[in-house]
């Protein structure tokens, strides 16, 4: 209504004027009767007004849509009125629609296929690692150790890969089970095994074996070796331990995984869960890609668990996920 | 002799593998027709059979259903993909178990033996048992034994796998770290000084068998077994 009278107010402006000016040009020439001039104007007045009213009520959806803010897309194509100013704003808008939606599902097509290439690759990479895993499975010396070791960097590079392209997907990728927690993490560091040999760090775990959360295997599994890879690798002595300890509070049934690294700085602290964030430590190590913890974050928000961190520079860092 | 076909296109793989098997007696073939998988499995008529999922022409649920139709033997997947979803689709094709890439021989072995078992009855695998012998001292890894001539002691399972790679690396060092890893298990696991601990207990039980100083240590490296024995005698 009011976007109506402010669009109609230069017409009301003309029409006065033009009013003020045939009434004066006929006072002026002599003619002097008030209350026929005065119906006369009334008379004008009520047709404009009669006009106004049409006009309004025919466009009335006109101005509603121009008024309303859009809460979604599909506001859009909602239907209009037959006039010939909403009939146009109708076609202008749903043909303005449809180019957006052909541009946006060309682009989601052009994600999902590279999502899908992603994968398909990351997967066709495993046969060649495979066969190298096997060729130097009986080996013990040092040259193979070190293959060994960069294979498992090899390894871990394409699981990030991976588990980063799948996230979005991440939807119709879980399936929520109940798992001992003791289990699991046993699975986990022996998955690892390599890790805490070469760095002669071992893992300590105390936690109780009947303690069982409901979560993803997998994508936890993924979540674990992120924070084990960090625990390790910013231990820079020999002979310490990695401790995991797994207790009840209240509701949550409590993760910590807990090291006597090097620490993270305080000004750090609060950014290591951003994207791309190596911080002070990413600086002194090799391999900081700054998305591990980034993505341990973010697969923990989508299963529903919480992460926390806390960490002493000298002291070690404890990393908690509350289940 | 137990059969095992196995389907899979990467000829390095297949070789490997092959290699691995031929080791615990097993006949293998491989195919490289990928086009009459069906057919070459119904002339070999294999015990077991190790299958990829992904294979030129026809995926491997597709082979695996095809089998599924004229056998009932145990069939392992080989595949890169890890997700439940494709273990599921897997087993729901008629799959009996699932190995997922990079894997270990250890795994593979382990898990085709508990296949046969499973199909074919508990002693029907006792031609593939495993022994390590060396200069008539001989290690029983299916009954955790040790003996020479006529006497025979039993170990535990750690001492076995410690005794199990230095004895097939006799008179080779074996890294301490290499050691670590294969005593590692998913219930125990050991750091340092319990390496030293199962060293010591090894010792001991070898000299129950009067074999004395046949592990030696190599200061920063590992363990080196030398069979002296003999000379002894």
């Amino acid at each position: 209504m009011k976007l109506f009278i402010r669009d109609q107010l230069p017409l009301l402006f003309l029409y006065f004027v033009q009013l003020f000016v045939v009434t004066s040009i006929y006072w002026l020439d002599g003619y002097h009767h008030l209350t026929i001039s005065l119906y006369a104007i009334f008379l004008s007045t009520c047709l404009l007004i009669a006009y106004l009213c049409y006009r309004y009520w025919t466009n009335r959806s006109f101005y509603q849509r121009l008024e309303k803010p859009l809460t979604s897309m599909e506001d859009f194509t909602s239907e209009l009125q037959r006039s010939p100013l909403s009939e146009s704003l109708h076609q202008l808008l749903i043909s303005q629609f449809d180019h957006y939606k052909r541009d946006l599902h060309n682009y989601k097509y052009k994600l999902e296929d590279h999502v899908q290439f992603i994968h398909q690759w990351v997967h066709q990479m495993k046969t060649p690692i495979s066969v190298i895993h096997l060729i130097i499975q009986d080996e013990d010396d040092v040259r193979f150790r070190a293959i060994g070791d960069e294979l498992d960097r090899l390894k871990k590079g394409l699981e990030m890969v991976l588990y980063t392209a799948r996230l979005d997907l991440f939807e119709h990728d879980f399936y929520v089970e109940t798992i001992q927690l003791e289990k699991m993490v046993r699975s986990v560091t022996s998955s690892q095994k390599r890790l805490f040999i070469r760095k002669h760090v071992f893992p300590s775990i105390e936690i109780p074996e009947n303690l069982t959360i409901a979560t993803d295997e997998k994508w936890l599994s993924f979540v674990l070796t992120q924070l084990i890879t960090n625990a390790v690798k910013y231990t820079i002595h020999e002979n310490r331990k990695v401790y995991f300890r797994g207790l009840k509070q209240g509701r949550h049934i409590i993760l910590e995984i807990q090291d006597e690294g090097v620490g993270i700085p305080e000004s750090d602290l609060p950014r290591v869960f951003e994207p791309y964030f190596t911080g002070e430590n990413g600086r002194h190590f090799q391999e900081s890609t700054g998305m591990g913890l980034h993505l341990a974050k973010q697969i923990c928000e989508k299963l529903g668990h919480r992460i926390e961190i806390e960490s002493k520079v000298g002291q070690g860092t404890m990393v908690r996920i509350l289940f | 002799m137990f059969k095992i076909l196995i389907v899979e296109d990467d000829i390095q793989l297949v070789r490997l593998l092959e290699k691995h098997l031929h080791k615990f007696n097993f006949d293998t073939k491989s195919i490289e027709n990928f086009e009459t998988v069906k057919a070459q499995f119904e002339q070999y008529d294999p015990h077991l059979v190790l299958l990829d999922v992904n294979l030129p022409k026809f995926d491997g649920y597709y082979w695996c259903r095809q089998i599924r139709t004229i056998s009932t033997c145990p069939i392992l997947f080989i595949s890169a993909r890890d997700s439940k979803m494709d273990q599921v689709m897997a087993l729901e094709n008629g799959a009996d178990d699932y190995i997922t890439k990079p894997f270990d021989y250890e795994i593979v072995t382990a898990k085709i033996n508990s296949q046969l078992r499973r199909a074919y009855g508990p002693y029907a695998h006792s031609n593939n048992e495993r022994m390590v012998i060396v200069s008539g001292l001989k290690l029983d890894l299916e009954r955790l034994l040790l003996s020479l001539e006529d006497q025979t002691i039993d170990l535990s399972l750690t001492e076995a796998k410690i005794l199990d790679e230095l004895m097939k690396k006799a008179e080779k060092v074996v890294s301490r770290d290499r050691l670590l890893e294969k005593i590692w298990d998913d219930q125990a696991f050991v750091d340092d000084n319990t390496l030293n601990v199962y060293v010591t207990r090894v010792r001991k039980k070898l000299a129950l068998l009067q074999i004395h100083d046949a592990i030696e240590t190599i200061r920063g490296q590992g363990y080196r077994f030398m069979p002296n024995w003999e000379t002894k005698k």
